[in-house]
């Protein structure tokens, strides 16, 4: 398939036009032309990023309470903080339920995010405004979402339970939130409805990077459904997809507030992940230090999905 | 005439599937909007449908909030306006020119988006002390362009990725410098994704709580996300107003992505490539 | 390679903000006016009320500045996030001139040196309650003075007790007894606040202290008899198992839309209570865990401190303040508008003689214990285990004595 760039070259004027001078010569090398391109953005990053994240791998290693804020003296006590970590029983509960519920958020997000984006593909009337109510979630402020949720969650006298019992789906109220086994579920099932919108809506926009012409061509060839899916749409998606997939996992090992408001990490830890651990570490028993290690343990454990990542990523872009 | 009639009540059955999703998804929002119109204190045990609607949160909502909404949409627009111009061009600098520490820019990248916000906030306070950027838009528009200019540059690189090089190589031969290149043609046809990295990104600073927090000081300049936390106080909650003031938020994002979606549509590559 | 670019290029984007903050740390930050005391300076108070209360506080401040001479701007920040904020504003050296901190923070924050003590201004704390005056104190020094206290108390509804031939019961066998006869319907006998956070544990204290337990020796057969009693009741059905995710106000919304009897709760529910029509309701103190025992209810208040800001003009000022902020007058008028009862016992007499309504509580903040007296620094430890073992028992994981020695084994 010969590719012609005639109708987007269009417009851009061609260099003998240009008074006469012919091609542009720049006294600096293009590689400065180029460097400029991201310059702007690892200067913000590092103004940014670089501080706390040296900030945070330091403090991991000190004895840092509220005394260090005024004072700014922590004591060094190198890995003692991590070892009460990994000694703590905790810790265990802590490193199974994040693994569920980042395991689970993303398979639900992913699978339902995919369906809907493959979906609102095809045109039917009120697809542009039914697609953009789909962000509604995302939108609205974590106060609110959680605070509705826990009540539609109430044991007893929420409406979901009530809802359920009325159409005889179950036959005694379920406690969503108040027992230790259906905790976690629930959790995951509010954090799916949350990252819906965001899968969505990103996979619906790699989905329309693909040509129609190019479909047209293959099903004239015989190539429609699966087979199209797997040759046209797929290696267009697939930059899109690897970067929804880790920045979801990235994003889900961080989620606090959801869980925080749902059930404050409980009841008697169910729902207590790595995040919220460390946020309790640090800003309810003031241990700063410990806190810092767990957040740095999420990171390590992010960084390693990252690297696959961009190990993948190279590939790809070398095929 | 018939067929365009044919074809549309071929696409119903669509609209109706949609409309039953939306609403089974949406009904928490149904929820808080029944919770909303509540009278009286009680206002978390919502009876199903409202019978005796009440407005009183929404008349309060409006007369405490709307200049915290022109804040927030004032930040988030702001927000927008920088993400994109430092994300854009770095993504594609990212993806298509092979510099030698791309690799390194990305780790970056995640990185930056593994570190929890308040650890960051924490940081960025002392600093904003001393320049003089709390209680301004310029202020919390750079910090929250820090959490949404990574996400950006990750989004819109996946995107460019898949843009075939020889529609910029065409260019190129024909004397164009890299920014003409990327400007008329890497732009335009990456309309979708700028738009949806757009999108992220004003939802990112319309909702964002723990740098509004921190970088405000005064009861008079402050965003919509942490205005809401005036009718929770730490002994008496009224949940009535919040729920509105959430419902009013939502408004004006609303329709600010109802615009945006439309230019989201198929087609930004296609004539480019015959 | 790649790895060491990344690595100098942190190191770099490290060193830029470092440098700024080293720059700039010597200097104090804050106001720089250098005017004597009391002449025009400007003031900074720092809370974490909300409107309506926050009037009442905008009101006396203003008052206190105005005497002063002075001027006064407050801010109100959300609740949850005061302490963030307050450490966010010791590291860069800004706090404001007064800061109100709730009761249990007092110690923490004091113990890192951010507040200055109150006897510097002339403050004694004189007349004030004595657990008032523990739960500020640190080292024997007061740092934070609470003008309006309150507490928890048993509250019920008039109508479903008087339909069931009950009175308000006055020990936990009567509680136990009465929260089974009044469930039904739809309805549970007693709701409480047993929360994954401090709150569950301010509303567990007072069972343990009735009981004879104490929060220094976590596990003891006393403390364990406090959380059976109230895991015997989930068990049995009179209290619902949702209590595990409950705050105070879930249960107050549990108990005005008629789903609990009685419930656990605080004099600020009062007004709430009233505008719900149709509702009869009263409130006793909580039930002593015997006929004749005592029934002890936690403290709980805001007290107002003053940081260390380094400026001596404006701390003069700032204490000024406090003790104004704490004049008999100002005690009287939190107390009335925001449902405190007055934090010194003569006022509070009086209050109670103007305002039948809180008399009760009166009597019951009188005999109430500080949460912070015997803990000190040591009660966000305390405290989490507190709520992590009632969470253990309320959720039938453990029995009560099973749950307080693995949380104490937990966290030693």
């Amino acid at each position: 398939m010969a590719l012609s760039v005639s109708k987007v070259a269009r417009n851009v004027p061609p260099a003998e036009t240009r008074a006469g001078r012919g091609p542009k010569r720049r006294w600096w090398p293009d590689r400065v032309t180029q460097l400029l391109f991201v310059l702007p953005a690892v200067v913000y990053l590092c103004l940014f990023f670089g501080y706390p994240l040296v900030k945070n791998v330091i403090m991991s290693f000190q004895n840092y309470t509220t005394s260090t804020f005024f004072t700014g003296y922590a004591p060094w006590v190198g890995f003692a903080n991590y070892v009460s970590v990994f000694k703590n029983s905790l810790f265990q509960t802590t490193v199974i339920n994040t693994v569920l519920f980042t395991v689970g958020s993303i398979a639900g997000q992913f699978v339902i995010g995919m369906a809907l984006a493959l979906f609102f593909k095809r045109r039917f009337p009120l697809n542009g405004i039914l697609r953009s109510l789909l962000l509604l979630p995302w939108l609205l402020p974590l106060i609110a979402s959680s605070s509705i949720w826990k009540w539609m969650l109430d044991q007893d006298s929420g409406v979901l339970n009530q809802t359920l019992l009325f159409f005889h789906v179950i036959a005694s109220p379920v406690p969503w939130l108040s027992s230790p086994n259906v905790a976690l579920a629930s959790v995951i099932m509010v954090n799916i409805w949350l990252g819906i919108p965001f899968n969505a809506t990103l996979l619906y926009s790699g989905l329309q990077g693909v040509p129609e012409e190019l479909y047209e061509a293959a099903s004239l060839d015989g190539a429609t459904g699966w087979k199209a899916f797997r040759y046209i749409t797929w290696p267009t998606l697939r930059p899109v997809v690897s970067v929804v997939l880790v920045l979801g996992v990235v994003y889900t090992l961080k989620v606090l507030d959801i869980i925080l408001g749902l059930t404050g990490g409980g009841p008697a830890n169910a729902t207590q992940t790595l995040a919220t651990n460390s946020y309790q570490q640090s800003f309810v028993q003031f241990s700063f230090g410990t806190g810092a290690a767990i957040s740095n343990i999420l990171v390590a454990t992010s960084l390693a999905f990252a690297l696959v990542y961009l190990r993948l990523n190279r590939r790809a872009i070398d095929e | 005439m018939k067929a365009v009639k044919s074809a549309r009540s071929r696409q119903l059955p669509y609209t109706v599937l949609a409309v039953v999703f939306l609403a089974i998804m949406l009904f928490p929002v149904y929820w808080m909007v029944n919770t909303s119109l509540q009278p009286g204190p009680s206002a978390v045990n919502a009876t199903f449908i409202p019978l005796h609607p009440s407005f009183a949160a929404y008349s309060q909502a409006i007369s405490d909030q709307l200049g915290n909404m022109k804040t927030s949409l004032l930040v988030a627009l702001g927000t927008v306006i920088v993400t994109l111009v430092i994300a854009t061009p770095a993504a594609y600098g990212l993806a298509k020119f092979k510099l030698p520490f791309t690799g390194a820019v990305m780790l970056a990248l995640l990185i930056s988006q593994m570190i929890p916000g308040i650890v960051i906030a924490n940081s960025l306070y002392t600093v904003y002390v001393k320049l003089g950027l709390l209680n301004s838009i310029p202020g919390l528009v750079l910090a929250d362009s820090s959490s949404a200019i990574p996400f950006a540059i990750l989004i819109l690189r996946a995107f460019m990725q898949s843009i075939p090089p020889s529609l910029v190589e065409a260019a190129r031969v024909d004397g164009a410098g890299h920014w003409r290149a990327f400007w008329s043609i890497v732009v335009p046809v990456s309309r979708n994704s700028i738009i949806t990295a757009a999108l992220f990104s004003f939802l990112f600073a319309w909702s964002d709580f723990v740098f509004a927090l921190t970088m405000t000081t005064s009861n008079t300049f402050r965003p919509l996300s942490l205005g809401i936390y005036n009718y929770l106080g730490s002994n008496v909650q009224s949940w009535a107003p919040v729920m509105a003031t959430a419902t009013l938020a939502a408004l004006p994002a609303i329709i600010l992505l109802v615009f945006a979606q439309r230019y989201i549509s198929a087609g930004a590559l296609s004539g480019a490539v015959k | 390679m790649k790895t060491n670019r990344l690595v100098a290029a942190v190191a770099i984007a490290a060193a830029f903000p470092l440098a700024l903050t080293a720059c700039g740390s010597s200097a104090p930050a804050g106001g720089s006016s250098a005017g004597a005391a009391g002449k025009g300076l400007s003031l900074t108070i720092e809370d974490y009320y909300q409107p309506p209360q926050a009037a009442t506080y905008d009101k006396i401040y203003k008052a206190c500045a105005t005497a002063l001479g002075d001027t006064i701007t407050s801010t109100h920040v959300p609740g949850a996030s005061l302490i963030t904020k307050v450490l966010q504003q010791e590291t860069s050296k800004t706090l404001p001139d007064v800061l109100m901190l709730d009761n249990p923070d007092v110690q923490q924050i004091a113990s890192s040196g951010a507040l200055t003590p109150l006897s510097d201004y002339g403050i004694t704390g004189q007349g004030v309650e004595q657990e008032v005056l523990a739960a500020g104190s640190l080292n024997g020094k007061l740092y934070g003075l609470a003008p309006g206290v309150n507490s928890l108390g048993l509250f019920y509804n008039k109508d479903k007790l008087a339909a069931a031939g009950l009175t308000p019961p006055t020990t936990w066998a009567e509680l136990a007894s009465d929260a089974k006869k009044l469930t039904g319907n739809g309805t549970y006998g007693f709701a409480f606040a047993g929360t994954n956070t401090y709150e569950g544990t301010w509303q567990f204290m007072p069972w343990m202290w009735s009981n004879g337990g104490t929060e220094t020796q976590l596990n003891s057969p006393q403390n364990a008899q406090a959380l059976d009693f109230l895991a015997s009741m989930v068990k049995d059905g009179s209290v619902s198992a949702s209590v595990v995710g409950w705050g105070q106000g879930d249960a107050l919304n549990q108990f005005t839309a008629g789903k609990a009897a009685m419930m656990e709760n605080g004099p600020w529910q009062i007004p709430s209570l009233k505008a719900v029509k149709g509702l009869n309701f009263g409130y006793v103190p909580l039930p002593a865990s015997a006929a004749g025992g005592k029934s002890v209810a936690p403290l709980g208040g805001e007290t107002f401190t003053v940081p260390s800001t380094g400026n001596t003009a404006k701390e003069a000022a700032a204490g000024k303040i406090v003790a104004c902020i704490n004049s008999p007058a100002n005690e009287m008028t939190i107390a009335a508008e925001n449902n405190y009862i007055p934090s010194n016992p003569t006022i509070a007499a009086t209050f109670g003689k103007s305002d039948p309504d809180l008399a009760p509580f009166v009597s019951i903040v009188a005999d109430a214990r500080s949460r912070t007296g015997l803990l000190g620094t040591k009660w966000p430890t305390v405290g989490t285990e507190i709520y992590q073992a009632e969470q253990l028992a309320l959720t039938g994981k453990a029995t009560g004595a099973a749950a307080l020695a693995q949380v104490v084994a937990n966290n030693s």
